[in-house]
């Protein structure tokens, strides 16, 4: 008899164990991706980025927000991307343009990263001219005011909810580095696309990164891939038998049988790297060392990588980051040290006697002001990551010193760089 | 997967069904008049008018994997109980957990009544206040505090002379937070509600005279005072599952 007790208190715990929410939060809208900018002529594009007030919907998205645009690149076609940035519970807009319609229309989804809201929205790009709302189709003239209005909706539903965004001012435009995490995201952030795959890296611009980190492990046969955990999970891929550590299986196997939780599968480094280069702009690549042993494969692909960057022209940096004692090792026993680009996330001894150009602390080192500042004047670049917090994040950049931050919600970064005055 | 109203109502179900057992075995003879006590402390029964009792053990919270990943981390915290009966049916709370770098301490106060001489109820709102410090060259220097109070309701049922089963319901609202890194600080001082949580514990003798109290928590919150360190920044309920052991004194 005296068991009944113990054998019910066991079952609620199980059932209390089997009630783990998992959350969802699927995109709301399907991007036709269409190549080109339809009437979003350049001129137009750029008179549209900046800093606008919330008139309609500010209970929901806050008084100000930032839109920027953003492209990615599949050989010769360009397909552009608006970015709204807010304030409010890492909210972000991901818009692209109807070329069909007869005036500059948006369409496209919003979501805030902190939870589960999303929605659909259709904006409208018009001019204010004389009191009057007007069709805009570029050339702003003296006392002109941009304003986009349109409606958001939530989930699914057919947007109804009235929308209206007016013209402030011009996007802070003091360099700054917004440099997103795992390649764009946390997997446990409900995006679309899972972290360090090729797809969060074609995402990153439109989430406000000017440049990404990724995770950078070995396999079973030495091919350098993008993986962040120490072992094949669920929290990362879907299910399919395998697990232990990512090292224990050959590339192969990895491509035959892993598929990460989107259905992506998991990218080498060569493969990230070679998006990073022709299909996006961003401008910084965080190559995190999650491995232990020789760095000369991917210093090899780092060196290639640059060396095409160069050649294309493109504004690239791609670095390797010492997070550890034993990275530092392996760093020092490359050859040709010298010439390959570092960020050490040890103190600042570690850093000058490796000569790296850039130091990364931890934010949680608080803003370090002294250092910071004596780093800066060695022409050292200072990040700090991984910031999450928004309003240390706000206080990071109004009130730190940094040359960027490293974040998981790269959204929040953007709208307080973006506007800061 | 589960939406809020079906774990709400999976929560009352389950209390229904504590209840429903009590009310079904509670046609028998009484076995103990309701003013008897066992030594306890999650029971729903107030000390004596004067009385203190107390207790000593350890809280082994998971985190949910949302914030630690692949990582599961379960580092006990001490849990010290101290209670005052302060009338027949009234009585006095305080708490303590600590885990040294960081501590959290309540006090509240507890109406309890008998139902019947082995259903128990008691009605009581707790207040805490907790402080984190964590000073690691290279990786923190970081502290923060804040307040949150807990509304509660339990239900308890003596199962036999010796055996005392509680349910308790809880609700958990924010009403500060500070937290600060370096020269840097933010402060969050609006109320709101942050989860709620169920306990189920057993109380009973452990070898000889000495009792215990064994149960497990499931709390469902936005934020957990244990791990301010891992600087959560969801808006969701995450699942944090306690067990709870400690020694009645």
């Amino acid at each position: 008899m005296r068991v009944i007790p113990y054998v019910l208190i066991s079952f609620l715990f199980l059932v209390f164990l089997g009630c783990r929410k998992q959350y969802e939060a699927p995109v709301p809208y399907e991007f036709a991706n269409a190549p080109g900018a339809g009437r979003f002529t350049a001129p137009v594009r750029q008179s549209i980025e900046g800093v606008y007030g919330v008139t309609d919907g500010a209970a929901q998205f806050g008084e100000q927000v930032a839109l920027k645009w953003s492209y990615v690149l599949d050989g010769a076609d360009t397909t552009h991307f608006l970015s709204i940035f807010t304030g409010v519970d890492v909210c972000f807009f991901n818009l692209e343009v109807e070329p069909q319609a007869d005036i500059l229309a948006l369409t496209g989804y919003w979501r805030k990263l902190v939870n589960t809201e999303t929605g659909r929205t259709r904006l409208a790009v018009r001019v204010k001219r004389n009191g009057q709302l007007q069709r805009y189709s570029g050339g702003l003239t003296a006392g002109d005011t941009l304003v986009l209005d349109g409606v958001y909706g939530n989930r699914t539903a057919e947007p109804t909810q009235k929308l209206t965004f007016t013209y402030r001012r011009p996007l802070n435009q003091k360099p700054f580095s917004i440099l997103a995490h795992r390649s764009g995201g946390r997997t446990s952030d409900l995006l679309s696309v899972s972290e360090n795959s090729i797809e969060i890296i074609r995402l990153a611009s439109r989430l406000g990164a000017t440049g990404i980190e990724i995770d950078v492990r070995y396999t079973k046969d030495g091919v350098p891939i993008l993986y962040h955990d120490n072992s094949l999970n669920l929290r990362l891929i879907q299910k399919n038998g395998l697990d232990g550590a990512i090292e224990k299986y050959t590339y192969q196997q990895l491509q035959t049988f892993v598929r990460l939780i989107n259905g992506e599968r998991i990218p080498t480094l060569e493969e990230a790297l070679e998006t990073i280069l022709t299909n996006t702009t961003l401008n910084f690549v965080w190559l995190d060392t999650k491995y232990i042993g020789p760095m000369d494969k991917v210093q090899a692909l780092q060196q290639k990588f640059r060396q095409r960057a160069i050649l294309a022209r493109r504004d690239l940096r791609i670095v390797i980051g010492l997070p550890t004692q034993g990275a530092v090792d392996a760093y020092n026993a490359l050859p040709d040290k010298e010439n390959t680009p570092i960020l050490c996330e040890l103190d600042t001894a570690i850093t000058r006697s490796l000569n790296a150009r850039i130091w990364a602390p931890r934010w949680t080192l608080g803003p370090q002001t002294e250092e910071v500042l004596a780093m800066k004047s060695e022409n050292r670049t200072v990040f700090v990551w991984t910031l999450d917090e928004p309003k240390f994040i706000e206080q990071f950049i109004t009130e730190g010193r940094f040359d960027g931050i490293l974040s998981n919600y790269s959204p929040v970064v953007a709208y307080y760089h973006y506007i800061g005055q | 997967m589960h939406s809020k109203p079906i774990r709400l109502w999976l929560s009352g179900a389950l209390l229904a069904a504590s209840v429903s057992l009590a009310a079904a075995q509670g046609g028998r003879q009484p076995f103990q008049q309701p003013d008897e006590r066992q030594p306890e402390i999650y029971f729903p029964q107030a000390p004596r008018p004067g009385e203190w009792r107390k207790s000593l053990g350890l809280i082994f919270t998971t985190t949910p994997p949302e914030l630690t990943e692949e990582v599961r981390v379960s580092v006990p915290a001490v849990d010290f109980n101290l209670q005052k009966g302060l009338s027949k049916k009234l009585f006095l709370t305080g708490r303590l957990q600590t885990q040294f770098v960081q501590s959290n301490l309540g006090l509240g106060l507890r109406w309890a009544t008998p139902l019947s001489d082995r259903l128990f109820l008691s009605v009581g709102d707790d207040m805490t206040g907790w402080f984190g410090a964590l000073l690691i060259k290279d990786v923190f220097n970081s502290q923060a505090y804040g307040l949150q109070n807990f509304p509660n309701l339990s239900l308890g049922y003596r199962l036999n002379r010796d055996l005392q089963l509680t349910v308790r319901g809880e609700g958990i609202l924010d009403m500060y937070y500070r937290s600060k890194v370096g020269t840097l600080a933010v402060v969050d001082n609006k109320w709101q509600v942050n989860g709620f949580a169920v306990s189920f514990v057993l109380e009973q003798p452990f070898y000889g005279n000495q009792h215990v109290s064994l149960g497990f928590r499931a709390a469902y919150s936005n934020f957990n005072w244990q791990f301010w360190s891992l600087y959560d920044t969801f808006d969701r309920n995450l699942f944090y599952p306690q067990v709870i052991f400690g020694f009645i004194l």
